[in-house]
């Protein structure tokens, strides 16, 4: 009687386990992500749409203020000027409540992109709408996005690495693990971890 | 063997993986004196652990906040800069001061503000603190690191012969415990930690001389007790409670403290040896449920690797004496005039109820509410509280504006060691206690001070209630028309002036927004006689919105920064 109880319990914990990795598994795989237009510190307004030939982005949802965020600038350098030659540009995005936070409005972002010499758009998303849209939660959150008959896939979402404070002793670099394995025409084997960093308040 | 027993292997096991390696130096929170005070609450990260760093919050700092000494009797003025992702409060915890000055969860501090309190110290000299206070969130803010020390120093104190050179002989302790998960994320999937933090240190060790030496133990947790005493069981002495010191040392061997209080204690060191080592440790094993971490489980919403357990809080290694070193216990000290029951002229009882299965606790079965003024009490009058708890678990009943003084528990007789000046005390399972106190100075008809569960998952969860003191001789309730006023020179460009129409109006609240709306200060009760400094405004549109003392009606200008 007892021994049949654990079976059935058993049986429905196999059931339910992958039926949820399963589902988990197909919602990241189909997230798709509409295009945006946004402006660049430039001035100069951006959209995905601008890379014809690109086979991915980076979207890095960054600010100025959140001092998790500013350990990363570096790093995302090095990741566009490894991966923009591979068709995989860097595109940073900046959504956080510039009504609340003087430190990340348009014009020090145009200050902080000059003086962390980015090598990349940082894009001001003024109405939050892009952050809703891809679900971003912290600064830094990244995501690789990839073209899959003509749509933008989010093949990653969450942290850039798993050590903010020593980029050198990070021992998973998931999101240049992903574009790898993209390149490769290879599944990403870690599609999502938990972004880390400063939370992203929405404009209540 | 049953999935759930498979389960807690799996967690004993990674338990006892879990390794302790070598102790940290104890933090000592930096000082902080004078009488105006520059605090700045901002998101920061700290490497608790190997691998990556934790994302936390401080105070001038990465987590946790400055010690703040005050002088009984100054005037003191602080500077509140909330520069978190996140609107917050900061509350004073343990003060007597106006209401709108206290820091409660209607004194919310948006992003980007900055809120200026003060008032006159009239505490006595004791270990107070300050924390957040914004409704349900106070947990989740708390657990991020926001909170700091504030020690009140009086002639009274020092005029006795009592270890205070702070980081030396005189150490403060805040107790805490967070649990982690894979990425080193703080999690609160349960109401108590699995890992031991003093002052934000985890496993910490300290040197201490070879003297008496004075520990100042706050319980900063969210939830759990801990029943203090060393590892070789010595006698210690407690001279100070919440709210000031007691007559006489009070010798003890284990003392509990509840989340939210504080100890004052003093330790003989004298006899110890040099480079010999004690620890001070949490008794918390064996406790029978309603004790806050006496579950028995590791994991769940009330699991903790330190449940029901003893385990070390702090490992003391005894170095040589200092010059000037205490070596004798004071046989008594200061002299207190307590309230007894007989000066109670009103009496109110408050029931912990409800606490079933997913329903909070709350006081009376009302849930609490930050619109509704659960009582109204008479400016000076002494009062009897008492607070009943037929329940299901323990609680640590605190009480804002004033120190009372414990008359009576259900259990038996009050603890010695808990027979001073008190604003939080335990309030076990089925217990009934009783309090005596005197609400006075500090009438406000429009901001309340809160009485709550200090375990900040009870409080958040509506363990709250609000009481209003009112002058009934007073002139607030006054029925005439605001007075107006104009602010001056418009455009400005360093300074603003207010000047009434009215010679006797006064300002109960100033905030100045910007014209997108955010808020740039926060006064209440500001001194408008030299006007507010606006050098550092951007240019632009400002707005200053005025509440008028007698009236309590709001009156908005506009003005230009050039």
């Amino acid at each position: 009687m007892m021994k049949q109880g654990i079976v059935n319990r058993l049986l429905i914990a196999a059931a339910i386990v992958p039926a949820i990795f399963l589902l988990s598994f197909a919602a990241i795989s189909v997230r798709e992500v509409k295009d945006f237009s946004l402006k660049n510190v430039d001035g100069a307004m951006v959209s995905l749409k601008d890379y014809p030939n690109a086979k991915g982005f980076i979207i890095v949802f960054t600010c100025n203020h959140c001092p998790f965020a500013q350990l990363y600038y570096k790093r995302l350098n090095e990741l566009n000027a490894k991966y923009a030659a591979k068709g995989v540009p860097l595109l940073a995005i900046s959504s956080t409540d510039t009504i609340n936070y003087e430190d990340d409005s348009f014009e020090k972002m145009v200050l902080k992109a000059k003086r962390e010499q980015l090598n990349f758009p940082y894009l001001y998303d003024n109405t939050q709408q892009v952050a809703k849209d891809f679900h971003a939660q912290k600064t830094p959150h990244a995501y690789v996005i990839w073209k899959v008959d003509g749509k933008w896939v989010v093949k990653y979402s969450g942290a850039i690495d798993d050590n903010g404070a020593h980029a050198e002793l990070a021992n998973n670099h998931y999101v240049a693990a992903a574009i790898d394995e993209l390149l490769a025409e290879k599944e990403v084997s870690i599609k999502d971890t938990k972004s880390i960093g400063c939370q992203i308040s929405f404009r209540k | 063997m049953s999935l759930k027993s498979i389960f807690m292997g799996l967690a004993l096991g990674l338990a006892a993986s879990v390794s302790y390696g070598q102790y940290n130096t104890l933090h000592i929170p930096d000082t902080l004196s004078g009488t105006t005070f520059n605090l700045n609450m901002r998101d920061s990260f700290v490497q608790f652990r190997t691998g990556n760093q934790t994302i936390t919050a401080g105070i001038n700092g990465a987590f946790w906040g400055p010690t703040l000494f005050f002088n009984k009797g100054d005037s003191v003025h602080m500077n509140v800069r909330n520069y978190l992702n996140d609107t917050t409060t900061l509350h004073w915890h343990g003060f007597h001061l106006p209401a709108v000055m206290d820091g409660g969860p209607h004194q919310t501090i948006p992003p980007g503000a900055i809120w200026r309190p003060y008032w006159k110290v009239t505490n006595n000299a004791s270990t107070y603190w300050y924390h957040p206070h914004l409704h349900m969130s106070t947990e989740k803010q708390l657990i991020e690191g926001l909170g700091g020390f504030i020690i009140v120093r009086d002639a009274a104190e020092a005029a006795l012969a009592l270890p205070r050179t702070y980081g030396i002989d005189d150490i403060p302790l805040a107790l805490t415990s967070r649990s982690f998960d894979a990425s080193n994320a703080f999690t609160s999937t349960s109401a108590y930690g699995d890992y031991m933090v003093v002052n934000g240190t985890m496993n910490p060790q300290v040197s201490l001389p070879k003297q008496y030496v004075r520990l100042r133990i706050l319980n900063a947790e969210m939830e759990r007790g801990y029943n203090l005493g060393f590892s070789d069981n010595r006698t210690f002495y407690v001279i100070g409670n919440d709210g000031g010191l007691l007559d006489a040392p009070v010798p003890v061997t284990r003392v509990k403290l509840l989340v939210g209080e504080r100890i004052e204690i003093l330790v003989n060191l004298t006899g110890d040896a040099v480079g010999s080592s004690i620890d001070l440790k949490a008794y918390n094993a064996g406790f029978p449920l309603g004790w806050p971490g006496g579950e028995p489980g590791t994991t769940g919403p009330f699991g903790s690797l330190l449940n029901n357990i003893n385990f070390n809080i702090l490992h003391i290694n005894v170095a040589a004496a200092t010059t000037g070193a205490i070596t004798a216990l004071p046989s008594s000290l200061v002299s207190n005039t307590y309230l007894t029951a007989g000066d109670a002229t009103v009496t109110r009882t408050l029931n912990v109820t409800d606490g079933t299965p997913g329903r909070p606790f709350y006081f009376d079965h009302a849930n609490f509410d930050l619109a509704t003024i659960n009582h109204t009490l008479q400016l000076n009058t002494v009062e009897k509280w008492t607070v009943v708890n037929n329940n299901v678990f323990g609680h640590s009943f605190h009480i804002h504006d004033i120190q009372f003084k414990i008359i009576s528990r259900s259990s038996g007789p009050v603890n010695a060691y808990e027979s001073g000046w008190k604003d939080s005390y335990y309030l076990g399972i089925n217990e009934t206690v009783s309090f005596v106190a005197k609400f006075d100075d500090y009438a406000d008809d429009i901001h309340p001070f809160m009485y709550h569960c200090h375990m900040a998952p009870h409080e958040d969860g509506g363990l709250m209630g609000q009481f209003v003191v009112r002058d009934a001789t007073g002139v607030n309730n006054t029925i005439k028309d605001p007075a107006d006023f104009k602010v001056y020179p418009n455009p400005a460009n360093d300074r603003i002036y207010f000047s009434f129409n009215d010679p006797t109006m006064q300002a109960y609240y100033v905030t100045i927004t910007n014209a997108v709306g955010r808020t740039l200060y926060m006064l209440p009760r500001p001194h408008l006689a030299d006007g507010i400094d606006i050098s550092k405004f951007a240019q632009g549109n400002y707005f200053v919105q005025l509440t008028d003392e007698a009236t309590k009606k709001v009156i908005t200008k506009h003005f230009i920064k050039q």
